[in-house]
């Protein structure tokens, strides 16, 4: 057995008889001239739960309008939705028929870039259809 | 408590002077041994409390909080006696039993007279906590908001002064 052991952990001190009720009384009566120091707390500190509170909620509104605004697919309006050409071309204005459309959003589809062409070609080629050379002249 | 001490603070502070004057008496006096010395310290730690009711918040730190104020007060006077006094710390067990000024206060038997004199050797920071652990049984956790120690720290303090005392009772 460790020496500790057989030794009681006994309070071997006396204190004089009703000791404790006269300490009271003089504690009580000491402290009664003397104004305690009331630490008031700063603005901050008052404000503090309800600030951690005010952070939570923002947080969470963002968290919920991200999620919203991802994963909602009604939210995904940014996207062109898929469409047929001919669906294309029965909502375009009336009067525009499938194959002028055609021609023109073809041109632009196949000629990405304006050939390369040089003047001379360009004088030969007017000169094939029959216009006069003096006529050019005057339009350059 | 802390209700009552915010609502009437006057019946309040009687009633935690009630409650917690016994419990630091015994801590008070195993650091300073005499009766007078506790008794200065006990007042003056509540006097202390009473100043600075303010700051502590709520009912579990209210406990550790006078009890940290105890051992600062106990302290104190421990080093102010060392300053002054004629009796030192280290002579108190053959004061209890020679003296009959300091076996008043004091009915120890053999085994306890030899065990007050031992812990009387420690290092005070290992006194104290021994005393807590030992005597009052106090819970680390309270134990490191107490003396401001990381709880591994105060554990292997016990552990060191167990092992001194129980040599220093060993090799009587």
């Amino acid at each position: 057995m460790k020496p500790t052991e057989n030794i009681p952990g006994k309070n071997p001190f006396k204190v004089p008889e009703n000791y404790f009720e006269e300490v009271n009384r003089k504690i009580i009566s000491a402290t009664a001239d003397i104004e305690p120091a009331i630490v008031k707390k700063r603005i901050y500190h008052r404000l503090r739960p309800w600030l951690a509170v005010a952070a939570s909620v923002a947080v969470l509104i963002l968290l919920g309008y991200g999620a919203v605004k991802i994963f909602l697919p009604g939210s995904r309006n940014l996207e062109l939705p898929e469409i047929s050409l001919q669906e294309f071309a029965e909502s375009y204005p009336d009067d525009t028929d499938l194959i002028t459309l055609e021609e023109s959003v073809g041109s632009l589809i196949l000629f990405e870039e304006v050939p390369k062409v040089n003047n001379r070609e360009i004088i030969d080629y007017l000169m094939l259809e029959n216009i006069n050379e003096n006529e050019i002249y005057e339009l350059l | 408590m802390i209700r009552l001490l915010k609502s009437d603070i006057n019946k309040g502070f009687r009633l935690v002077v009630q409650r917690y004057s016994p419990k630091l008496y015994w801590h008070i006096r195993r650091l300073v041994i005499l009766h007078e010395d506790a008794d200065d310290a006990l007042q003056n730690t509540f006097l202390n409390a009473w100043k600075n009711i303010g700051e502590f918040r709520n009912e579990s730190s209210l406990y550790t909080w006078l009890y940290a104020i105890a051992t600062n007060e106990s302290l104190a006077l421990i080093n102010k006696k060392k300053r002054n006094s004629a009796v030192s710390l280290d002579d108190l067990g053959n004061y209890f039993v020679n003296s009959p000024e300091g076996s008043t206060w004091f009915d120890g038997d053999e085994a306890e007279v030899k065990l007050q004199n031992a812990i009387l050797k420690l290092p005070e920071k290992q006194r104290i906590v021994f005393n807590l652990k030992y005597f009052e049984d106090m819970t680390y956790e309270d134990m490191s908001k107490v003396l401001k120690t990381s709880e591994g720290a105060l554990k292997a303090s016990y552990h060191h002064a167990v092992k001194k005392i129980e040599k220093m009772l060993g090799g009587d």
